[in-house]
């Protein structure tokens, strides 16, 4: 097994550069982690917005009482009057709702004269229209009594309209799913580690086969007395030794993190999906690694491959944001059906015919590419060599 | 003298192919990327008409006034900022369940002893809709509380008077630009393009230092004032590398068309001073690290990652927590500093800000430049 050997001499010569990309894995798995979640919600909570209330309206039962009443369902978040700090909290959605209450205003609303809060979002944003329909909604109320009840002090006002707006709709909760939280991190885990992957794979299995494809090492292997098909074969084999040991390598992090939840058939099935994902990387890296020239070119190859991929095929960011367009060209790298696989099983509840025809087929189309790339390169190193024995 | 060795270090430069992939192509290849992939991002937090389902049962059929409200819920009103909420079907339980478990409506209004909102999970959707169950109920109890009160306000139409909202807001736009925070990926990525110009300053000081280069050892023996020609060979690599930003600058503003405001001559000006700033600390690092070429091209790309990612280029927040909790390192960072040159051009406008962000970078400048200095000046070399 010399050959085998060698190659992961060489892959040890390269593990700086291997281990970074591993590192960048490990740092990304560990900030999902630390991102809290709340523990499984089996009761409906309404949503809170995080937003800033600004009153110059001083001494007002009113307002008071409305900003009691949108404070059980916002955030308010300490920041300073300052415009520029409130512009670039909203800026960065520090806040997403940011409302000031103008001097005079109890007492303009008061005698029905017309006088508008100011508000600052993100336009046309969800949390905009839900915050703006529940300061309506309080004011709206209070017009009404102010128009229609006369002499009624603030403090009454303010008692009726709370005493009103305590009635609430009930709300029923259909089969929650418990685990949501867990399995969309998970998912992500899974994504994130198509990244690291691909980098790893690209860059280590390119480096080890540049320094046995270099004229003059490999005529020299050639005329060694070990036949090229033993050579080949351990090759490959350490090719896919390599691929499994990385796989295993990324994975381990995730028993760490999701512990039991890793013993269960979605996280079978994670696994599974990772190792096939990581034969169609397997078969792509032996590709470019047959094709690059350069020693230089290698890592750049494995930065665009990687992040390219992993960018369109909606590893980054979630598919839904994506194009269609770009979908179906993400749909031509095996990382669009290991992204599109990890999220049947990440989001299903329990296993239905269809998912399992949709994960098989993913299966199917990673496995085609491990084939085709290396049947491929296989070609090409046939080409090769016979333009090499002819040289002679 | 000066011209010769200018235009034979240009053509030095352009004919490294490796470093043109980092300072050239890798930034466009990854702006193409961000663009992918941010470019719908925001329609995330956009609202959009909600899809609910009604149980269509005896009581609810009952109900005229829940009726009537859903259906005026559903029609945009007049006011233009309130559009219609939501996209409505009729269907039976079962049907409800099904569509929910599909994912098919965020949630169904049922009927049966009261009011119930039956959801999947919660969220901002299905907040909005009990808020709009929970006014129907609290409008009820308005109305009752007013007629007990005062049976004539029914006279004077109160019903009618209930179901005309005023709208109590204004909107008072931020800024004349949006609030996307997409576009501080771009400006980082420009910023992280500045501080790869730190190859090309790199390897100039590379090249005239005796004992990196051979060609270093070469000039040293010329009769040409050391100063000189390190001026001549940072010369040529910061045309070089503004060259590449104003076409990655281009790129981003014809291509991928984002927007930096409308200042365009202070956006050329921050580039010149990001591409400077970038250069020089390339020199920097290249004079000040004694080791092998490999540890200062790692040393390079890990410190301009790592400004880049406090500036905000892998979390966007990143740059407001820095910014608010250690504002410090903001000024420390100069990848911060170019970024929020852009920021504020983009969203305030010209103003102080901007000025103490270059005022900052220049200080970067000198201090790079002068350490560099320093350093390569009158060395003398026993044997080499």
């Amino acid at each position: 097994m010399l050959v085998y050997k060698a190659f992961f001499k060489i892959i040890k010569k390269n593990m700086a550069q291997i281990a970074i990309y591993f590192v960048i894995f490990l740092f990304l798995a560990v900030f999902l982690a630390s991102i809290y979640t709340d523990p499984a919600n089996m009761d409906f909570m309404e949503s809170k917005i995080d937003m800033v209330f600004i009153s110059h309206d001083k001494d007002s039962k009113l307002v008071d009482g409305l900003k009691e009443f949108i404070g059980e369902r916002a955030n308010f978040i300490p920041i300073a009057n300052d415009e520029q700090k409130l512009r670039d909290a909203l800026f960065f959605r520090e806040v997403e709702y940011i409302v000031r209450v103008p001097k005079g205003f109890t007492q303009a609303f008061m005698e029905g004269e017309e006088i508008r809060l100011e508000k600052t979002v993100v336009p046309g944003s969800a949390s905009s229209v839900y915050m703006d329909s529940l300061i309506n909604k309080y004011l709206n109320t209070a017009r009404l009594y102010v128009d229609n009840i006369e002499g009624l002090s603030q403090q009454q006002l303010a008692d009726y309209i709370s005493e009103d707006l305590s009635h609430q709709a009930e709300v029923l909760m259909l089969n929650p799913d418990p685990d949501k939280r867990l399995n969309e991190k998970r998912t992500y885990y899974f994504n994130y580690l198509a990244y690291s992957l691909f980098a790893i794979l690209v860059l280590g299995i390119s480096a080890a086969l540049k320094v046995f494809n270099q004229p003059d090492l490999a005529n020299r292997n050639l005329c060694s007395p070990l036949r090229l098909r033993d050579m080949d074969f351990q090759l490959i084999l350490g090719n896919i030794c390599f691929a499994i040991l990385t796989c295993l390598i990324m994975i381990l992090p995730s028993f760490v993190m999701y512990r039991g939840h890793m013993f269960t058939l979605k996280g079978l099935l994670f696994i599974l999906n990772t190792f096939v994902f990581s034969l169609a990387v397997l078969g792509i890296s032996f590709l470019t690694g047959n094709i690059v020239k350069s020693r230089n070119a290698i890592s750049a190859v494995a930065n665009v491959l990687s992040l390219g991929t992993c960018f369109i095929s909606g590893v980054f960011v979630p598919r839904d944001f994506l194009g269609d367009t770009l979908l179906k060209f993400a749909s031509l790298t095996p990382t669009y059906w290991y992204v599109k696989s990890n999220h049947i099983i990440g989001s299903m509840e329990r296993l239905k015919e269809e998912d399992v025809r949709a994960i098989l087929t993913s299966f199917i189309v990673m496995l085609v590419f491990a084939v085709t790339a290396f049947a491929v390169s296989m070609v090409l190193k046939k080409q090769k060599y016979m333009r090499q024995v002819r040289g002679f | 003298m000066f011209l010769h060795n200018y235009i034979y270090r240009l053509k030095c430069i352009i004919r490294d192919k490796e470093f043109l992939f980092w300072t050239l192509l890798f930034p466009i290849i990854l702006a193409t990327l961000f663009n992918f992939a941010f470019s719908n991002i925001t329609e995330a937090e956009k609202f959009t008409r909600l899809n609910i389902a009604v149980v269509d049962n005896e009581e609810f059929r009952q109900n005229t006034a829940l009726q009537r409200a859903i259906k005026a819920a559903a029609n945009s009103s007049g006011d233009k900022d309130q559009e219609g909420l939501f996209n409505i079907r009729y269907t039976s339980k079962e049907e409800g369940d099904k569509l929910l478990e599909d994912r098919e409506i965020e949630g169904y209004i049922y009927l049966d002893n009261g009011i119930k909102l039956v959801v999947k999970e919660s969220g901002l959707s299905q907040s909005i809709i009990k808020g709009f169950m929970d006014h129907f109920m609290q409008l009820s109890s308005t109305l009752e509380t007013i007629i007990r009160k005062d049976p004539q306000s029914m006279e004077r139409g109160i019903l009618d008077k209930a179901e005309a909202a005023i709208n109590y807001l204004k909107e008072v736009a931020p800024s004349k630009s949006s609030p996307d925070i997409v576009v501080n990926y771009f400006y980082n990525l420009i910023a992280m393009a500045c501080m790869y110009g730190g190859f090309w300053g790199l390897k100039e000081v590379t090249v005239i230092q005796a004992n990196l280069s051979s060609q270093g050892a070469r000039i040293n023996i010329a009769p040409i004032h050391k100063f000189k020609i390190f001026i001549v060979c940072v010369l040529a690599a910061v045309t070089v590398q503004l060259f590449e930003i104003l076409l990655l600058l281009a790129y981003l503003a014809l291509v991928l068309k984002i927007s930096f405001g409308n200042q365009i001559g202070y956006i050329i000006f921050t580039c010149i001073v990001g591409t400077i700033t970038g250069v020089t600390f390339g020199a920097f690092v290249a004079s000040v690290v004694k080791k092998g070429e490999g540890v200062k091209i790692g040393i390079l790309i890990g410190s301009s990652m790592t400004m880049s990612f406090l500036a905000g280029m892998m979390y966007d927040k990143m740059k407001y927590i820095i910014s608010t909790k250690v504002p410090v390192i903001g000024y420390l960072n100069p990848a911060n500093l170019i970024t929020d040159c852009f920021y504020s051009l983009y969203y305030y406008g010209i103003n102080t800000r901007f000025f103490i962000n270059i005022g900052v970078l220049c200080v970067f400048i000198v201090f790079f430049s002068l350490c560099t200095y320093l350093i390569l000046r009158r060395q003398k070399y026993a044997s080499l």
